[in-house]
Formats: structure tokens, C-alpha cells, sequence
């Protein structure tokens, strides 16, 4: 029984290779069956997004399973194997659970401490549970791999600081107002970028939206879509005024806002703070404007600035989140040392040695008066009878183990010799092999790289 | 027995205190709120093991000392109480950073000069002076009035810094930490705004006792000058701030100057032996 891992992502594969080997929500179902049905794979997880698609399964043999995985991929598409290998990872054993551990944790994805992979990656352990595909070994570990992701959010600021220049001038604009609930939002010029940021302060509950254009048409247009209100460019300054936040992004040449200007609105203002946002390149504010007093003027350098030092923060909680990812490896292997034939077998010898002697000393008290010799006889008696009940069942177990589903032969002896609560002993005898056992010779993907050349 | 509980009490409170201040600074650099947790009950851990310090000192003294060293102690008891009232209604623990520290400092300093002030008898003139529930309520007002100021002035220098950084385009872990302009600035004005009534009651009662026990030149006292200023600085305060409707820059300034003169006068009350109001100098 094999922990195993094939899967490809933004860091190995273009878009073009990974368009074709997506899993849609719809198809999962049929995937999942296709995957599970042969010797094979006994447990089988999906994970589809648009910048990974991974298949989490525990096989049977090592190499054996990742051929079984990967002729499954190619297959399920109709891919050529040898054109899709350079581009594929694989792992096993305690790999594949640091390597589940880390994409949950967000510490793999583009974007790092992005949000959306939690969701995704239950999501996919969701088809599988459904599905029939999920496992006690996927059971354990995908449940345990959530908590991994829940305890990263929680006990890291990972997904604290905005790293992009949209969110970045929301994360200013809060520095100032606290919550944008109620402001009112300036927008000077139609572009993509200001409706893209005006877009976001109005999802933070920015109360009205006043849009200025060259064009009034234009102007009315992106009005509409906010269901904010549309104004003359003449009326600019005067409506400035009620303004708490300016978003400037036009097409001009020169300056559009000037100092001047900025400081005869801000004398109508009284004391109320102004947040201008000018993304637009060439620029349309003049600098000075921030020299004047409550007034904040951020520009498309100085939010990539703070978009720079935000990704900073999130590689230095990437560090604290790595050390829980290590805590609940530990934790998960664990868990999985219990499940190992050879201590479980182990374990059930050492109850029966126990049970073997406890009975023939106190038969021995009874038989008073036998000699040594006798005494030897009946302790060899009592040894043979418990191996030879064991010889039978111990090496169906071994043989059972190795085969698909084999842990769970290993669970249902545990379950019946009452091994559980002797488990921390046999964890501490014996060492980790079994699903976190590394096959023999590991591919060279072990490091991350695709197959291929 | 009683003097000697009082002692370990306030010993065990200015302990509470200093774990509170690691504390907070821990959460101000992790921002982990569990830090600010525990901060935070260690900092209500101090005030009960303080305010039980100061009952089982007044209960030894058969009244509760109002001069001298005594009153930083009443005046830490009051700054966390209020740190309590404005973490309440603002849920800003970050504060907790500033004002828990400043508390464990003036208990420090109550420390360091109580010895001092032990000896101390107040005289014949001194005592008819202060024998009034006037003095009292004046003395309580003046404490939680001065905490409410610095409370205002640690909002109004935590704005500045959070201004200087916007501007700056400065993108620090002190600026990440700090809250919001807008939020910063209602804590200064509420703080402020709650603060000055009780000031002006205060200086009120004192004024009023002055004149009823008949003090010549009263208001010739470097303190009551003083305390003049202060209340004319927090008025100008207020007046820019709902009456001009200044920028939050001004009235920080403003506020800080305010505190300023706080400080200054409690440094005078405890050092210049001169004018009227020197209850608790030795000399």
C-alpha cells in the first residue's frame, strides 16, 4: 500500500497543457470510478483547479500505481502518455502528505496565502467521499489536511495584506476611513483599472459612486453599472468636494488634478480627509497634491510598493506556516504507524506472550509438586499451541497487507485483538514505513520536477 | 498584617503589569490575538490586585491619601481604568501598548518617591485645607480627567504616526499595526470630550475650596496656572474640533501640546515647594 501523487501545476505545465487535463465538477463521478475500479488504486482523491490539477491515490504496488495513475490521466483525456509526462510531478510516501499539506496551506498556489484552495481542495475531497472513492487513509488525511489549512489562516496573517493594486488601494483607503461604509467614490476617467478598483470599494460597501469622463456618455455608462451618478467634467472640483476617495485613471497626456485645485476643494471640506488613487500612466494627479494637509495621494509605483512589501510579509508567515505543516505531519504519521502491519502483528504476539504467561503461571501454582523437567514441558506446551494459533493468521495478515485495500486487514485485526489502546506502544517500537515508505528507487520527480527532460 | 498584604499586592500588580506590557508588545509585533488576550487579563489581573493595594492602604491609613506620590499611584489605577472603558467601546487592544506601560511607569515612580513622602505630616494650615469632600471629588475628577487626556494624547500621536507613514508612503510593521485614522481620531476626541468636563468640575471644586478657606493669591499658584493652561489647551481642543472642524493633524497637535502641560504639572505638584498647592513636598 502506497501513498501516491501525480499531478501538474503553473509551475510545471503551461496553460495549454493544463486545460487538457482538467476534472470539472460534473465528471468527477465517472473519473473517480474510472480510477478506482482496477487493482490498482483503492482510495483516490481528484483535485482540479485552474492552476493545478493533482491525483492523490493509495496504490498497491509503487511503480506499479504511479503507471496506473498516470495511464488513468492520459486515458480519461486521451493523451498521449509521452507528451504529457514532461510535464507531470510525482510523489510518494511522506511527500505526497507534505506536498497536500503545503497546497492546502496555500503555500504552492500563485498567489501565496490565497484563499480559495481550502474551499477547493474540500471540494474535491467532497466528489471523492461521494463517490465512494475516499478511504480510512483519505479520510484521515484530507480531514486532517483542512485542519492544517484552518490552522494556517487562523495562526499566521498569510492572507492578511492585499497583493494585488486593486485590493492594496482598498487596504489604503481603510488605513484612512476605517471602513468604507458610507464614503463616497470619485472616478475620473472610464478605464478598465479605475472600474476594476471602484469595483472593489464598492464589494467593501462604498455608499455612492460619482463618475467624471472627458465623454459624458462614457461617464453615464460606468455610471450605470455602479448605480452611481454621472457628472459634468466641468462640475469636477465642485463635486470633489464630497468625495472621500478619487480614483483617477484617464488617457490624458498631462496632468488633469493639480495642486491648486486640491487645495481650493480641500478648503470646503472642513478637516474631512481626501484619498486620491491615481493608477493612470502618464499620471493625471500632480505629486505636490500630497504635500497639502489630509490629503493622500498613492500612485501606481507607490501601490506596487505596498503590493511588494505585502507578498514580503507573506513569505515570512510562509516560514511560521511550514512549521505547522510539520506539526500535523507528525500528527498524521502518527496515525499512520498505527496502521502498520509489522508493529500490528507485533503487538498481537506481544498480547499473546502476555496472555500465555499469565495463564501458565497461574496453572502453575495450581500443579504443585511438578518437577523441572515437568515444568519445562508444560511452558514449551503452552508456547507451541500460541504459535502455532498465530503462525496461520500472522502471515495471512502480511500477505493480505500488501494487497489493495490490505490496511484495512490490518485495522480489522487491530479492531479485534483490542490493539488500540496498546497503539502508543507498538508506535514507539517500531518506525515509519508502509504508505510514507518511499519505493525503492524514487523517480526523480521527487524534488518537484516533471518526468520528462 | 494590612500594610504588609498592600505591599505584596501592589508588588504582584505592577508584576501583572509588566507581564501585560511583554505582552502587548508581543502582539503588537506578532498581531496574534491570543497575545492580546492574555494581555489583556493580566492587565485586569493588576487592576484588581491594585485597586485591592490602594483599599487595604487606605483602610491602613483610615483614608485614602490624595498628594504626593500617592496620587501616581491613584493616577495608573485610573489610566487602565479608563484603558479598560475606551478597549470596551472602541475594541482597540492596540492601545493596550502604550497605556499599560505608561500605568507600570507611574506606579514605578509612585515606587521610587514614596519612600520619600513616607515621613511626611501634613500641617495644621494644610490640614484645614484639605478637610472637605470638595478636595476628594476634586482629586478623583483631576486623576481620571489626566487619564482621559493622556488617553487622548496617545491617540493623537498614534494618528500623527499613522499620518506620517500614509504620506510617506511608508508601508512598516508600525504601520500595518496602527488602526485607522478615522478610528484613532474618534478615540482622541471621545477621550478628550469625556475627559474635560470632569476637568473642569475638578478645577470647579478646587477653585471654589480655595476661595471658601479664604487662600490669599490662589491663583498665583504655579499649579492652578498651570492647570489654567491645560484646561484652556483641551478647550481649544474641542472648540477646533467641533467648532472649526480642524483637521485631525491640527487638533493632534493640539492634544499633545495638551499633555504636555499635563506632565509638566504634575512634575511642578511634586517638586516646586512654592504657592499654596504643595501637599506631599518634602521641604
Amino acid at each position: 500500500m502506497h501513498l501516491t501523487l501525480v499531478g501538474l501545476s503553473h509551475k510545471t505545465a503551461p496553460i495549454e497543457i493544463r486545460e487538457k487535463l482538467t476534472f470539472p465538477a460534473h465528471r468527477q463521478a465517472d473519473a473517480l470510478s474510472d480510477l478506482i475500479c482496477g487493482v490498482q488504486v483503492s482510495e483516490a482523491v481528484i483535485l482540479s483547479t485552474c492552476n493545478r490539477t493533482e491525483i492523490y491515490a493509495v496504490t498497491t504496488g509503487a511503480q506499479d500505481g504511479v503507471d496506473a495513475v498516470i495511464d488513468f490521466a492520459c486515458g480519461h483525456h486521451g493523451l498521449d502518455r509521452a507528451q504529457l509526462e514532461p510535464y507531470l510531478y510525482v510523489s510518494q510516501g511522506d511527500a505526497v502528505v507534505r506536498n497536500l499539506f503545503r497546497v492546502v496551506a496555500s503555500l504552492d498556489s500563485k498567489v501565496v496565502g490565497e484563499a480559495q484552495i481550502l474551499g477547493q481542495v474540500k471540494e474535491a475531497y467532497d466528489h471523492s467521499f461521494a463517490n465512494g472513492a475516499a478511504g480510512r487513509v483519505f479520510n484521515k488525511l484530507f480531514r486532517q489536511s483542512f485542519e492544517v489549512g484552518k490552522r494556517v489562516r487562523s495562526e499566521t496573517a498569510i492572507g492578511e495584506a492585499a497583493v494585488s493594486i486593486s485590493y492594496a488601494a482598498v487596504e489604503l483607503a481603510r488605513k484612512v476611513f476605517d471602513t468604507l461604509a458610507g464614503r463616497t467614490i470619485l472616478v475620473l476617467g472610464a478605464g478598465k483599472m479605475s472600474e476594476l478598483t471602484a469595483k472593489h470599494l464598492v464589494s467593501q460597501g462604498v455608499h455612492s459612486v460619482l463618475v467624471a469622463n472627458r465623454t459624458y456618455e462614457r461617464a453615464v455608462e460606468l455610471a450605470e453599472r455602479f448605480e452611481g451618478e454621472a457628472i459634468r467634467y466641468d462640475d469636477l472640483f465642485t463635486r470633489m468636494r464630497d468625495a472621500d476617495i478619487v480614483i483617477s485613471s484617464t488617457g490624458a497626456t498631462h496632468y488633469v488634478v493639480h495642486r491648486a485645485d486640491v487645495a481650493g476643494v480641500m478648503r470646503k471640506r472642513s478637516g474631512r480627509p481626501l484619498f486620491l488613487i491615481d493608477i493612470a500612466v502618464p499620471r493625471d494627479i500632480e505629486p505636490a497634491v500630497n504635500e497639502l494637509r489630509d490629503v493622500f495621494l498613492y500612485d501606481i509605483d507607490d501601490l506596487s510598493g505596498v503590493v511588494e512589501s505585502n507578498l514580503e510579509d507573506r513569505q515570512r508567515e510562509a516560514r511560521q506556516a511550514q512549521v505547522i505543516i510539520d506539526e500535523e505531519f507528525r500528527a498524521f504519521e502518527a496515525w499512520l504507524e498505527s496502521m502498520e502491519v509489522v508493529p500490528t502483528i507485533a503487538a498481537i504476539r506481544a498480547k499473546a506472550e502476555s496472555l500465555r504467561t499469565e495463564e501458565l503461571d497461574r496453572a502453575l501454582k495450581r500443579l504443585d509438586g511438578l518437577s523441572e523437567k515437568d515444568r519445562a514441558t508444560v511452558e514449551a506446551l503452552s508456547q507451541a499451541i500460541v504459535s502455532k494459533m498465530l503462525h496461520g493468521p500472522t502471515a495471512r495478515l502480511k500477505s493480505a497487507a500488501a494487497e489493495k485495500d490490505g490496511y484495512q486487514y490490518v485495522d480489522t485485526a487491530r479492531r479485534l485483538w483490542g490493539l488500540d489502546a496498546d497503539g502508543e506502544r507498538a508506535k514507539r517500537a517500531h518506525g515509519l514505513r508502509g504508505l510514507l515508505r518511499l519505493p525503492e528507487k524514487p523517480r526523480k520527480d521527487e524534488t518537484g520536477e516533471g518526468l520528462g527532460s | 498584617m494590612l500594610v504588609r498584604l498592600q505591599g505584596i499586592s501592589m508588588w504582584l500588580s505592577m508584576a501583572a503589569l509588566t507581564g501585560a506590557t511583554v505582552l502587548y508588545a508581543y502582539f503588537f509585533l506578532s498581531k496574534k490575538t491570543l497575545h492580546s488576550r492574555y494581555a489583556t487579563a493580566l492587565t485586569g489581573a493588576g487592576f484588581v490586585l491594585l485597586t485591592a493595594s490602594i483599599g487595604m492602604y487606605s483602610s491602613a491609613a483610615q483614608g485614602t491619601r490624595l498628594v504626593g506620590p500617592y496620587t501616581l499611584v491613584l493616577a495608573a489605577w485610573a489610566l487602565v481604568f479608563v484603558y479598560f472603558v475606551v478597549e470596551h467601546l472602541v475594541k482597540l487592544k492596540v492601545y493596550g501598548t502604550v497605556l499599560v506601560p505608561v500605568a507600570l511607569a507611574l506606579l514605578v515612580l509612585a515606587q521610587i518617591l514614596l519612600p520619600a513622602a513616607a515621613g511626611l505630616k501634613p500641617t495644621v494650615e494644610e490640614v484645614r485645607l484639605l478637610d472637605s469632600w470638595r478636595v476628594i471629588v476634586h482629586v478623583v475628577l483631576i486623576v481620571f480627567a489626566n487619564a482621559g487626556f493622556a488617553i487622548g494624547a496617545a491617540a493623537s500621536g498614534t494618528y500623527l504616526a499613522l499620518e506620517a507613514q500614509l504620506k510617506r508612503h511608508r508601508t512598516t510593521t508600525l504601520f500595518k499595526r496602527l488602526p485607522s485614522l478615522a478610528q484613532t481620531d474618534l478615540v482622541a476626541r471621545r477621550a478628550v470630550g469625556w475627559a474635560y468636563p470632569a476637568y473642569s468640575a475638578g478645577l470647579l471644586l478646587g477653585v471654589l475650596r480655595a476661595v471658601e478657606t479664604d487662600v490669599t493669591g490662589w491663583w498665583q499658584d504655579p499649579r492652578v496656572m498651570l492647570a489654567g493652561l491645560v484646561w484652556a489647551i483641551f478647550g481649544a481642543y474641542l472648540y477646533l474640533h467641533y467648532g472649526r472642524e480642524a483637521s485631525g493633524r491640527t487638533s493632534a497637535y493640539v492634544a499633545l501640546a495638551g499633555l504636555v502641560f499635563v506632565v509638566a504639572l504634575a512634575i511642578v505638584a511634586r517638586t516646586v515647594p512654592a504657592g499654596f498647592h504643595i501637599f506631599g513636598i518634602a521641604g
